[in-house]
């Protein structure tokens, strides 16, 4: 069992390390390591290690060609996703409203079929697609950085939330800083943990392209959402769609991919004016309230509550400002 | 010859009582002014001097002049003492009867050619002179007003030989105009008639006025959010007498106050700059301790546009005086503290280069870059904001808004919501608490922000005079809460 000493010892080098290298400073840490206390400190800590010959090792992570030699996980309940389905959704951190609210539909509506959704706890897409799996299921978020560590920082509260409801994983354990270098590796594993990769807002040669290039080579299914063909934003995606990847145009687009059957439709929500009117208003493209109010002649108060109740229902979405209908609930 | 003068010198905004006493005597020619006077004070001698001959009154020649300030360990700062000076060196030489300085105070700066000029804090020296058991000041013309809302008798003069008249009882003192009565007071205040569109952002400017809610407008530049701030005080209800006085006192010792003008009544709108220092804003200073931006707000409106450009310590300073409604400032000398309860308008782009939000321009922002910009907004600091809007930029074909209502029918709203949380608050409906608890589940809405919403709820159902809380009052405050993308 040299697993957890490679990852220390790799830790404590700089260094990215698949398997116990064959050199007298690795022995020699391997002689002084107290892998036992190592594991009740992490324990205590709310920390759990499974190693790649553990059992309960993700089988699909296990896979790939240069899987980490153990993973960490920070959360309330064993990881186990053994016989669930599991998708990563990622893109853009500097992402536009529309990719925001696409991230967190798509991570809604998997998450409420009893997807697992992968990602990697960034701003923008990431964050938006944990989000959305927040309320209605389940989430997994993959750290570049030290198991311990909430980074970004502007995340603390969501990783909260994830730790309470889902898993933080890391292939680096407690004290291992954020390095650039070390994204490209967290992306591995986001690709090699899911079945299916969806990007949804990506500009040309970004991180989630790498993550969706991971997944196809290991023959995984990539997935991208269209954007607007003048968007910087949607270069990346728009390119994937060209190379073959499958459009997203809704959750089930997803969901058919994996072979996962849609959970049954919500009884349609019978919807009183003045709520069916803002709808309709709403479901002719992204619109801003003042909008609305002289569309539709209703007062400013009115409009904002029925907005407010449309968001309840899980109708309708909001960004910067703007206000659209979310999709595949027509 | 010995003779005295009451005046009053500012500690902050509090009035200390300081004897001027001019004593003459036979000697070589000179002029000595002692007792802790800073530089404005020191050059009163030259004013005083220049003062008495142009009002063809007599300077003492062929005598040794000395004035004491007492008590001696005050520090003396400013030009307010140079009327009491040359009224005590006056009545010293005989051109003054001693008992014509009875009751009387003296407050204000000498022109060299006698003229008599207004000195900030005339409010406040006049409240030290009620204290101090006097029943008149003398001082600049300008300064009547103020001075007679303490409830002394204002002797506001023009000029140096007219306080002299007054006091050999040669005239009367001259007519104060009367004080403007409340229409004309909001004439001048920015209208909401200006405004066209931005229907939301004026509902919730509404809402933010009946319930003294502190209001967070984002959105990218050029969405009016300057303009609507502006238009908050029009819509609040007028100052009572308690209140007015606190803001006048304030207003008078920094020397905002416009002169002439009486009660600060309409509520104040300060915008500080964000590149405004903590001491600007919450006061300091060097010397005796001034008010800054948050007390020159009191009982009124701080706009801070910008929001997130103001320095982290600046905004962390804000944090006592939204908690306590009073600044606390340390000195050398001691601590002072001023009052400074307000109503925060904070404004904010959705990201640095202002293009997020807005359909005509691209955001060229890093992630790094709106996150940083985003995020020296602390957590504490947003919990303080009950209602945050963000305002998209308005697309061309939206733009014709109508003409907006205008600020009177609004304030009227307001004064009857404000009543009706005072006398009848509404209670919640269970279908309003129903919903509430579905949001928690729904939203990310943290126990903090579950009370806010509660707070507005109450606010949106008395402004439509409702008895109770119904669950679209509370839908409507739910629109107003901070969204994910700020909140993280
Ligand atoms: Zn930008």
């Amino acid at each position: 069992m040299t697993e957890l000493a490679t990852v220390v010892f790799a830790a404590e080098a700089g260094a990215h390390l698949l398997d116990a290298p064959r050199s007298t400073r690795f022995s020699s840490f391997q002689r002084r390591f107290d892998e036992a206390a190592y594991l009740r400190d992490l324990s205590a800590r709310g920390i759990a290690w499974i190693a790649r010959s553990d059992v309960s090792f993700p089988r699909r992570l296990a896979e790939i060609h240069d899987p980490p030699p153990g993973i960490f996980v920070r959360s309330r309940t064993a990881l186990s996703l053994e016989g669930l389905p599991t998708v990563a959704i990622v893109g853009a951190r500097a992402c536009s409203s529309y990719g925001m609210a696409v991230a967190t539909e798509l991570g809604r509506e998997l998450a409420a079929a009893g997807v697992v959704v992968v990602s990697g706890l960034a701003r923008g897409v990431d964050a938006a697609a944990h989000r959305g799996a927040l309320q209605s299921g389940t989430t997994l978020a993959v750290l570049g950085c030290g198991i311990d560590r909430d980074y970004p920082r502007a995340h603390a509260v969501l990783a909260g939330e994830i730790t309470q409801r889902g898993w933080i994983v890391s292939e680096y354990p407690p004290g291992v800083e954020p390095a650039p270098w070390r994204f490209p590796a967290r992306n591995r594993i986001v690709a090699g943990l899911a079945q299916a990769t969806v990007v949804v807002e990506a500009r040309e040669r970004s991180g989630a392209l790498i993550t969706a290039d991971l997944a196809l080579d290991e023959g995984r299914e990539v997935l991208a959402v269209p954007g607007e063909i003048t968007s910087q934003l949607s270069r990346g995606t728009n390119a994937l769609l060209r190379l073959g990847a499958t459009p997203v145009t809704c959750a089930a687009d997803v969901l058919d991919v994996l072979g996962v059957e849609p959970p049954p439709a919500p009884e349609p929500a019978v919807l009183g004016e003045p709520l069916r009117a803002i709808r309709s208003v709403v479901a002719d493209g992204s619109v801003g309230a003042d909008a609305i109010v002289r569309r539709t002649g209703l007062a400013a108060g009115t409009v904002a509550a029925a907005l407010a109740e449309l968001e309840l229902l899980g109708l309708v979405t909001q960004s910067d400002g703007l206000y659209r209908e979310v999709m595949g609930r027509t | 010859m010995l003779a005295r003068t009451i005046t009053h010198a500012l500690v902050g905004i509090d009035p200390r009582r300081v004897e001027v006493e001019a004593h003459l005597q036979q000697g070589l020619p000179s002029f000595a002014i002692v007792g802790l006077a800073d530089r404005a004070c020191q050059e009163a001698k030259e004013r005083v001097r220049s003062g008495i001959s142009s009002a063809e009154l007599e300077w003492p020649t062929k005598r040794r002049i000395t004035v004491n300030l007492a008590p001696a360990a005050l520090r003396k700062e400013g030009s307010g003492f140079d009327l009491p000076i040359a009224l005590a060196v006056l009545a010293a030489s005989y051109q003054l009867p001693a008992e014509a300085l009875d009751g009387h105070a003296a407050f204000g700066e000498l022109a060299l050619d006698g003229r008599l000029r207004p000195v900030p804090g005339a409010l406040v020296a006049a409240e030290g002179a009620r204290r101090s058991g006097l029943t008149h000041l003398v001082c600049a013309a300008e300064s009547g007003p103020e001075v007679a809302l303490a409830g002394v008798e204002p002797v506001g003069v023009r000029h140096l030989a007219d306080a002299v008249a007054y006091l050999r009882g040669e005239r009367d003192p001259p007519e104060l105009p009367p004080p403007d009565d409340d229409f004309e007071t909001l004439a001048g205040v920015p209208d909401l008639a200006d405004v066209r569109g931005q229907e939301r952002a004026r509902r919730a400017l509404e809402i933010a006025a009946a319930g003294a809610h502190n209001l967070l407008l984002a959105g990218p530049p050029g969405t009016g959010k300057t303009m609507l701030a502006r238009r908050l005080p029009g819509i609040l209800p007028l100052l009572d007498d308690e209140s007015s006085l606190e803001a006048t006192r304030i207003h008078s010792v920094s020397g905002v106050l416009a002169p002439g003008t009486g009660l600060v009544r309409v509520p104040p709108f300060r915008a500080p700059h964000h590149s405004a220092s903590a001491a600007a804003l919450i006061g300091g200073g060097v010397g005796s301790p001034r008010p800054g931006e948050a007390s020159l707000a009191h009982h009124g409106v701080l706009f801070l546009d910008e929001l997130p450009e103001f320095q982290r310590p600046v905004l962390e300073a804000l944090r006592q005086p939204l908690e306590d409604g009073i600044v606390t400032v340390i000195r050398v000398g001691g601590r002072a503290v001023f009052p400074a309860r307000f109503q925060v308008v904070g404004a904010m782009n959705l990201c640095p280069c202002g293009g997020r939000g807005d359909g005509a321009a691209q955001c060229q922002c890093t992630p790094e870059r709106v996150q940083r910009y985003r995020e020296k907004l602390s957590r504490a600091l947003l919990d303080r904001f009950d209602l945050v809007l963000t305002v998209p930029r308005p697309r061309a074909n939206d733009l014709a808004g109508a003409p907006g209502e205008a600020s009177g029918p609004v304030r009227e709203r307001v004064l009857r919501a404000r009543r009706n949380l005072r006398e009848r608050p509404p209670r919640r409906d269970p279908a309003a608490d129903d919903l509430l608890t579905r949001a928690v589940e729904r939203l990310p809405l943290s126990g903090r922000g579950r009370a806010r919403v509660a707070r507005v709820a109450s606010t949106i159902a008395a402004l439509a005079d409702a008895a109770t809380v119904e669950a679209e009052h509370l839908a409507e405050a739910l629109s107003y809460r901070a969204p994910a993308e700020l909140v993280e």
